[in-house]
């Protein structure tokens, strides 16, 4: 057997995570789905045999931080799948087994090595539709999020069982798309089987044991060597997202020890009946995990010995750990408020390492619903607004933050919808004042020219009140949409006829610091290129 | 083949002038000799080097510049502008509503837990970006553009210092109009602005993308037409007679003239050329699907060549903020030789990470203070001074001998390094060794898998200083079982410059269905796009030039968000058509993924044209001109081996005297002088007639097919 040393070690991790990369960048070649396809809305893994992780996608976007080994240990725990056979491959979209909605699709194989299982392959994927409301904000529960898969064995001992991909056929919108999306992500898990089964051979392993305590002790110590430079003690945040269809709020305490970091949010609000707002334990824990790991541990890849160092309190019942059978389609709007939590909470003690908040967190989406030739039709669309400001620079103008999607581009959305877009263009003075500045939020200006009437759908955060600023920094300035000059409401669905001006505005980002320790060459910069307008 | 030199110009002379070094090679058509210098690139003005490099070479090797017949070059100097920002003060101006869009970009982080991320600015700063009223929609155009705001708009840049002009309105490429109408005016009223239109460069849906193309063209048009004039000047006043050809990143040529229209073409010329030439090496030794592996002082190059065509892939990105980090950079809608880059060369720097773990790269030394073992002030322990502790190197035949280098400064700091991890120098040698290829290997494997191809199918094909040392191990690593090692590999990829064919890419948006597809139109539009690309053939090889022209179209299921980019039969096409276009995407669709839906109809989203004609190709003369193996043996060293765990007492040859028909087994040393080929254990090589040299490896991939 080769001897772990610094060197081995880091040929081998490297190899691990080359082979979950690989695995997705096969994902990305053979899915349809245009969320992973686009917007890299997946995640692959590999894990050891007690399901801890070893290796993810190293492009894997925040919503999957620990939700894939999470899913594997669940998983594995389950009486029905102790004995697992070479070729099985469990499938399940629980909300609260994988990532907190339906349109993730989880599946997990065992790594069989010499009669016994060494590890997991696991893959999660945004379908393109899983049947149900597709995508609508109001839902009473579950039933209307779409197709519930319980946790089956999709392939047994490498037969597919053929009834679950009838059922599964038969219940959505897109049945190719997503079998054929199930198929790219079975053979995912292939390469990750095999890239494990020849590195084992070549270092002469036995299984991943040694590796994994090796990876996760000196991952878990670099981390808690951060946690050291930093004051022991509790801190907290509050927060009351905007433009919600419920009062909601968060409550984030962050207690640092010298070994870890515990994220409790106590307090925050009831979950929420008749809206899909509700956001699952695994979706609460990635985005407030990712902010506590940017902040620590930005370069170290995720592993369960990071992820060890960071626990989620949630209490039951409440919007940040929904029960069954209320729905969390749209968890992203509580969840991608997770970061901005964490950043004030530790502000409190380390303001110059935090970043102000973002305007477009979470995200802005247009639906567009109309009538083309006798037939219903829905584009989406997603709008970004600046970036906080950190105590480095400005915050970056017009970009997606926490999550990462693309905008779409002026001519694609005209082609696909009887919108005339007049102008997409910066915000000036929208981003934050203060040492440095928000990012500048955008303002698009729509016209319909269609003949036919149509209907738009806004879902708008930081209207009411802008993204907040960060150590004296300013908030950013508020979002605005409106139809002809009247403001309209997020979440509410509006009709449009042709020659009707829609106009969105994005939030700018949140300031850093006193504005009056700005450089002046910065406030000149800003005048010239008219960021600002004073 | 056309030919359009002279015939007693017997002389092809090839300049690839890369960060370090400008490479010259000439062969000589006669005698099929090949004949190469490496000249330090003169970054301040490139010109200089070249010109000191020919003349340095023609003096060296008693060559007469009367005798030059074709001069094909390859220049990384548009990629530098655009990296560190010395192009020309340009401005843009758009449709009114529109000038952020360069700006704002896709709205996308290129990475995920950097709080501190900071975008690429854009070339054109907000003040120099200006829009005026005019409008074209989807089916067309709506507004006419004023031709007096346009000039007013146009004269208040130039007021502003700008000496180039891009011009990007919505639409162009459904109606070019206004922007041919604001080309004219332009010209007209401003003749030495530097303009540049969407329409030309880049007639494709998504205006950020074809907005940035634009810009980044105007931004270098004033660099190239300045330096090719001033060098197409030096070459005559040389005696060089002949025509300048330039490389383009597709890996074809095209003249002066289209080069300084569209110099954004030219970005990663030198790339092309070491893929095509790795793509002619391998065709000499019968081997169609190759993996070029090129790797130098601060990266490695890795492209793909199946059936004997490298790659081409229809976007790029230039001058990435974090360097190989994929959106980071520029986009540009060109068409490139498929090709990744990896921080991995001989002066990357080995360090202990926050983990304590041994890792190399990305950071370079670079040629200044360069590797410990230089002497020149570096301290930190980096590949070429692991290569030197392993054995692989010789220290008394560094460069070919020209240049000294210290085992003792090498030693001293890998053991820096080895004490802070508690292993021995020679573990941290091997660690760093095995580092940095598995780094290569890696990054080949993702690439590979992105295309959906299978690493163990290809040969690979090492050329630059570090290939012949790295490839046999990074091989192994991939699977692959065969390594071509072409003559002067060192310098091989300048060989590429004289082998290339004259080509045209060419591309446009056209959204239609192939159901209900106006056919006369459709046919039209391809044969508009093939006429512009003959022309320029015409331009490049000369009158009644006739390439050959190869279709192809962006085409997805309706409904579906992305393309493939499909290769389609010859027109001209009518309705008859529409079952072979299917056909082809959907032959497509199943190699990626395993099924086509038959039923639904097709929508094509942008069509593409390729116009390659070949040109005389060298024939180079490269036997082998040993008599016997005892002559080559120049000496025996010790050389690490992980297969043996031990340092092993091991034959190293000249390859200069290396006789053909050769068949020896590893391990082996083959030394020549710009590179240094190691040949592990459990190998065996052949040295060929045309002098290379193929490698056969053992690779165990035990879990490939079987399940475990």
């Amino acid at each position: 057997m080769t001897r772990i040393n610094a060197s081995t070690l880091e040929i081998i991790w490297k190899r691990l995570i080359a082979a979950v990369d690989e695995a997705s960048a096969a994902t990305i070649r053979t899915a349809f789905s245009t969320s992973v396809r686009e917007s890299l809305d997946f995640a692959c893994a590999l894990t050891n045999a007690k399901g801890e992780l070893l290796a993810q996608g190293t492009q894997s976007i925040p919503a999957f931080v620990g939700s894939l080994p999470r899913s594997v240990q669940l998983l594995i725990a389950k009486p029905e799948f102790s004995a697992l056979r070479p070729g099985d491959v469990i499938i399940t979209n629980d909300p609260w087994l994988g990532t907190g909605h339906l349109p993730d699709m989880t599946i997990v194989s065992p790594i069989h090595y010499r009669g016994s299982v060494i590890g997991y392959a696991a893959s999660t994927a945004h379908e393109v539709d899983v049947g149900g409301r597709a995508g609508s904000l109001e839902m009473t529960d579950l039933f209307e999020e779409g197709l519930q898969v319980p946790c089956l064995k999709l392939i047994d001992g490498g037969v597919v069982n053929e009834t679950i991909i009838a059922f599964l056929r038969q219940n959505v919108r897109a049945p190719d798309e997503l079998i054929g999306d199930l198929w790219s992500q079975v053979s995912a898990l292939d390469i990750i089987r095999r890239r494990t089964l020849n590195m084992m051979e070549e270092y002469e392993l036995d299984d991943l044991d040694e590796i994994s305590t090796e990876i996760f002790d000196r991952s878990e110590s670099a981390f808690r060597s951060q946690l050291r430079k930093v004051a022991p003690g509790t801190y907290r945040a509050s927060l009351k997202p905007d433009a919600l269809p419920a009062e909601i709020e968060l409550k984030m305490a962050i207690t640092l020890t010298d070994k870890e970091c515990v994220i409790d949010l106590t307090g925050s609000s009831a979950q929420v009946k008749g809206y899909s707002i509700n956001c699952a334990f695994p979706f609460t824990y990635a985005y407030s995990a990712f902010g506590v790991k940017a902040l620590f541990a930005p370069d170290i890849p995720n592993n369960q010995g990071v992820l060890r160092c960071i626990r989620l309190v949630a209490p039951e019942g409440s919007v940040v750990n929904h029960t069954f059978p209320l729905a969390g389609f749209h968890r992203h709007m509580i969840g991608h408020h997770m970061p901005a939590a964490v950043m004030a909470a530790l502000s409190q003690v380390i303001p110059e390492r935090t970043i102000a908040k973002s305007g477009c967190g979470p995200m802005w989406t247009l639906q567009q619903n109309g009538i083309r030739k006798g037939r219903p039709y829905a584009n989406l669309f997603f709008f970004n607004g600046g970036v906080g400001a950190c105590s480095k620079h400005d915050g970056p103008n017009v970009l997606s933050w926490p999550t990462n999607i693309s905008g779409v581009p002026v001519e694609y959305m005209e082609h696909l919808s009887p919108l005339m877009i007049k102008s997409k263009g910066l915000r000036p003075d929208s981003g934050g004042a203060g040492k440095y500045r928000g990012g500048l939020g955008q303002k698009l200006v729509f016209e319909a020219v269609g003949e036919e009437p149509i209907t738009v759908t806004l879902v708008a955060v930081h209207v009411a009140a802008g993204a907040d600023g960060i150590a004296g920094g300013k908030a950013g300035e508020p979002g605005r949409i409106s139809i002809n000059d009247e403001p309209i409401r997020s979440g509410k669905a509006y009709p449009m006829k042709r020659g009707d001006i829609l106009e969105v505005l994005t939030p700018g980002g949140g300031g850093y610091g006193d504005l009056r320790e700005r450089p002046e060459e910065l406030k000149i910069a800003d005048r010239e290129a008219g960021y600002t307008l004073a | 083949m056309l030919s359009t030199e002279n015939k007693d110009r017997h002389l092809l002379l090839g300049v690839d002038i890369g960060g370090t070094f400008t490479d010259i090679v000439v062969v000589d058509r006669k005698s099929g000799k090949v004949h190469t210098y490496k000249q330090l690139t003169t970054s301040d003005n490139p010109s200089v080097g070249v010109i000191d490099g020919i003349k340095n070479l023609f003096a060296r090797d008693a060559l007469a510049f009367g005798d030059v017949g074709r001069v094909v070059h390859a220049t990384t100097l548009f990629t530098n502008a655009l990296i560190q920002r010395n192009g020309a003060r340009t401005g843009l101006i758009t449709t009114e509503g529109f000038r952020d869009v360069l700006e704002i970009g896709h709205e996308r982080k290129y990475e995920l837990y950097d709080l501190y991320l900071e975008m690429p600015k854009p070339l054109v700063p907000r003040q120099l970006r200006s829009e005026v009223r005019e409008r074209t929609s989807v089916s067309g155009l709506v507004t006419e553009l004023d031709g007096n705001e346009l000039v007013a708009k146009a004269r208040e840049l130039v007021d502003c210092g700008v000496e180039a002009l891009a011009v990007s309105f919505l639409h162009s490429y459904v109606d070019p109009t206004n922007e041919k109408r604001a080309e004219d005016l332009l010209k007209q009223e401003f003749p030495a602005l530097a303009v540049s239109c969407s329409y030309q460069v880049s007639p494709q849906i998504r205006e950020f993308e074809r907005t940035s193309t634009t810009v980044a063209n105007a931004y270098v048009m004033p660099l190239a037409d300045s330096y090719l004039e001033g060098l197409e000047k030096a070459l005559k006043e040389l005696g060089i007679e002949s025509r300048l050809f330039l490389m383009l990143s597709s890996g074809g040529l095209t003249n002066v003239e289209e080069a300084k229209r569209k110099p954004i073409e030219l970005l990663e010329s030198g790339p092309a050329a070491g893929a095509l030439s790795a793509s002619y090496f391998a065709r000499r030794n019968d081997t169609l699907d190759i993996l070029a592996f090129d790797m130098g002082g601060t990266t490695a190059k890795l492209a793909i060549v199946d059936d004997g065509e490298p790659l081409i892939e229809h976007s790029f990105e230039a001058a990435r903020e974090k360097r190989f980090i994929e959106g980071s950079g520029l986009p540009l809608t060109i068409s490139t030789i498929d090709l990744i880059e990896i921080g991995a060369g001989g002066g990357s720097i080995a360090h202990v990470d926050q983990l304590g773990l041994l890792t190399v790269g990305p950071k370079s030394a670079g040629s200044m203070p360069g590797p410990a073992c230089y002497e020149l002030g570096g301290t930190e322990p980096t590949v070429t001074d692991a290569n030197l502790k392993l054995g692989y190197l010789n220290p008394d035949y560094f460069a070919g001998g020209t240049m000294a280098i210290s085992v003792e400064a090498a030693e001293a700091a890998l053991q820096r390094l080895a004490d802070k991890v508690g292993l021995s120098a020679s573990e941290v040698a091997w660690g760093i060794h095995n580092s940095v290829n598995e780094n290569m290997a890696s990054a080949a494997r993702v690439h590979i898998a992105e295309l959906g191809k299978d690493a163990r199918r290809y040969t690979m094909l090492p050329t630059g200083g570090g290939g012949p040392l790295h490839c046999c191990e990074v091989s192994r690593k991939l699977g692959i079982s065969r390594v071509i090692c072409p003559p002067s590999a060192g310098v091989a990829s300048a060989v590429g410059l004289l082998v290339a064919p004259a080509r045209v890419d060419r591309a446009r948006t056209y959204v239609a269905t192939l159901v209900g597809l106006d056919w006369t139109d459709f046919e039209s539009a391809y044969r508009a796009l093939e006429t512009d690309a003959a022309a320029v053939i015409e331009e490049t090889l000369g009158k009644g030039s006739l390439p050959k022209i190869t279709r192809f179209a962006d085409m997805r299921y309706v409904g579906q968000g992305f393309d493939l980019v499909v290769a389609l039969p010859d027109g001209p096409y009518t309705a008859e058509s529409m079952t072979d276009l299917r056909n082809s995407f959907a032959a497509m669709y199943r190699e990626i993924f395993g099924r086509s839906m038959d039923a639904a109809d097709i929508q094509v989203m942008n069509i593409r044209i390729a116009a390659q004609m070949a040109i005389k190709e060298a024939a180079l003369q490269s036997e082998p001109h040993g008599k016997e193996l005892a002559q080559a043996l120049k000496h025996r060293r010790k050389a690490y081996f992980e297969s043996a765990r031990a340092y092993l007492d091991t034959p190293v040859y000249a390859r200069s005297l290396l006789p053909a028909g050769a068949s020896l087994d590893g391990p082996a040393i083959v030394e020549e002088p710009e590179s240094t080929l190691i040949v592990p254990p459990g190998a065996s090589f052949a040295v060929a007639q045309n002098g290379a040299i193929t490698i056969d490896l053992l690779v165990q991939n035990a879990h490939e097919e079987v399940a475990a």
